[in-house]
């Protein structure tokens, strides 16, 4: 009973406006002092959450990725990209991809990775006869890579609220990025053959090719640093941050010569905004966090799914279409900090392990980015290609039922969450 | 604008300089340890410092700037009248949570500052230095709700944040 009131006060605390950060600090702080526990907790959660470390990785990856963004590294990997694939069936679909995808292995979010290549890639692709729809889910879908292929701002706060390793996730994501990436492809090329409505691009040539790669070069050199350095040990998570935020700077004052004082500031300013955004609420549903703990409420749940749900199985399908529906009405990081606490202890009854279980909510967060109403992705497709939302919203399907049967794959196989992170 | 906004305004400034300034740090903790081989003692620990405060001083001013993350799907549905109540409401509730916050976070600061409390880290900072970020920030906060509870009787959009991630 007290877990359904509780709820119900959350979420009514939650629609009628109250921003997220507040209301989850704010439930926390009321149960505390129902509870008679001490409200000095509601000041020290907050404290402590902040003084994470590896949450300092999360403002430099943004001001990574926003460099970047102002210095218009899109524009250049796209071209780049475009020069190997643009002649294949669907060329410039496949192109938008795989910018997507390496955009995605340089930002740790998935609104700064649609945002940069959908800029560039979608008036190219309208302009060659692409169906909009279908340009405009391309972008949407392909942006939510940036959070499944590391860095991931989500994998850094999933990985501090249940102390799991963010390097282990950061390795975990490559797996099932690639799988998606794949998919991805093979549909947009089907989609082209089959609809033919298109005008295909040139081959480009050799020196063509050479030329392009040249200037996306210390990009990609980026991506294989940070990557290279997590996995080898050598960085941090907050280090490889902090080294690419450095490196993002050189790359954009020197070599493309793209970056001025005021891009330099909007940057800064843009990336403080979202880092306090994001981490508040991450400081409020700490204190939410310890609320619940102190209420038994996630043991009381886990034993309540324990006793209706029969197997792991059915508890991924009823997990997936509950997290389905609350991404319709809620954003990504507050779908995780929410339901993280309260689904994992059943989880790991039941057998699944903490790596891939974050995978999956990461996932079902790219789901939440692009299911209407409310999809943080499509607004970013919107305003970008300046048209209306149900266009944009239209154009995801195909792309949702692809990441669905991803967790499907992934179900199945494990082992492609955890091979790299545990096994090579 | 008011004085309060202002101050707010300067806090986010202030808060946007701390995080980047954090890269600054960190990166060259980074090339001193690998490339010198002396790893600094102050770094890190500066870094976290400004975090905390960087999150705790650009909060009011994110609510000026409706930045806070929000959920608005079933407010947005709403006529305007009761969109204007709802953020009311919210603004209300903000009020009260962060002036509790504030009071508490008083509290803490005040016992570690005369107590002299510090980190016990290589710095070995007072703690109260990074405890002040509380009262301060949520202090703030909750001035800069009063002034947006006010404005909102003229105010001609509603809700108090946007989506991110």
């Amino acid at each position: 009973m007290t877990i359904i009131l509780i709820l119900a006060t959350l979420f009514a605390l939650l629609l009628i406006g109250v921003p997220v950060a507040f209301a989850l600090g704010g439930m926390g702080l009321g149960m505390l002092m129902l509870g008679g526990f001490s409200p000095l907790m509601a000041p020290q959660g907050i404290l402590s959450t902040l003084d994470g470390f590896i949450l300092l990785a999360v403002p430099l990856f943004l001001l990574m990725s926003n460099l970047l963004l102002k210095g218009g590294v899109g524009r250049d990997l796209f071209a780049a990209v475009q020069a190997w694939v643009g002649h294949w069936p669907g060329g410039l679909a496949v192109a938008t991809i795989l910018s997507c995808a390496l955009f995605a292995a340089i930002s740790g979010s998935s609104v700064a990775t649609a945002a940069t290549i959908g800029t560039v890639a979608i008036p190219e692709m309208i302009n060659r006869g692409y169906d909009k729809r279908f340009v405009y889910g391309l972008l949407a879908a392909g942006g939510t890579l940036g959070i499944l292929i590391p860095p991931s701002i989500p994998m850094i706060v999933y990985g501090f609220v249940t102390e799991q390793s963010v390097i282990a996730l950061f390795l975990a994501g490559i797996g099932p990025g690639i799988l998606l990436v794949t998919l991805f492809v093979v549909f947009a090329m089907l989609h082209a053959r089959r609809s033919g409505a298109y005008t295909p691009v040139p081959k480009a040539t050799m020196d063509e090719r050479i030329t392009a790669s040249f200037r996306a070069m210390p990009s990609l050199a980026l991506a294989a640093l940070v990557i290279v350095g997590l996995y080898s040990g050598a960085f941090t998570p907050t280090e490889a941050a902090a080294v690419g935020f450095a490196a993002s700077l050189l790359i954009t004052v020197f070599w493309l010569r793209t970056m001025t004082w005021a891009f330099l500031w909007e940057a800064i300013r843009e990336s403080a905004v979202t880092t306090v955004a994001i981490l508040l609420i991450v400081a409020g549903a700490k204190v939410f966090g310890k609320a619940i703990a102190l209420y038994r409420i996630p043991q009381d749940i886990s034993a309540f799914l324990a006793q209706t749900i029969d197997g792991p199985v059915m508890f991924i399908i009823v997990v997936s279409i509950v997290l389905l529906l609350m991404g319709l009405v809620f954003e990504a990081l507050s779908m995780i900090l929410i339901m993280t606490p309260v689904l994992l202890p059943a989880a790991l009854a039941l057998g699944f392990d903490p790596i891939w279980f974050g995978i999956f909510m990461v996932i079902m967060v790219e789901c939440a980015l692009i299911t209407p109403p409310v999809g943080l992705n499509l607004y970013v497709i919107q305003s970008v290609a300046r048209t209306s939302l149900g266009q944009v919203a239209r154009g995801v399907w195909p792309f949702l039922a692809l990441m669905l049967v991803t967790v499907a794959v992934l179900y199945i196989f494990p082992d492609l969450v955890l091979y790299i992170p545990f096994k090579w | 604008m008011s004085f309060i906004t202002a101050l707010s305004r300067l806090a986010c400034t202030i808060a946007a300089i701390l995080l980047a300034a954090t890269g600054v740090m960190l990166t060259y903790e980074v090339i001193a340890r690998y490339f010198f081989i002396r790893p600094t003692i102050w770094a890190a620990e500066l870094s976290q410092l400004c975090l905390i405060w960087g999150c705790l001083l650009a909060m009011a001013y994110l609510l000026t700037m409706r930045r806070h993350i929000t959920v608005n799907a079933v407010t947005s549905l709403l006529p305007a009248p009761a969109q204007k109540a709802c953020t009311a409401i919210s603004l209300i509730a903000v009020i009260v949570f962060s002036a509790i916050v504030a009071y508490w976070g008083y509290d803490i600061f005040h016992d570690s500052f005369v107590r002299g409390r510090t980190t016990g880290s290589l710095m070995n900072l007072p703690v109260w230095i990074a405890e002040a970020s509380v009262p301060v920030g949520f202090g703030l906060l909750t001035l800069q709700a009063i002034v947006e509870l006010i404005g909102l009787r003229k105010a001609e959009v509603f809700g108090l944040g946007a989506s991110h991630e």
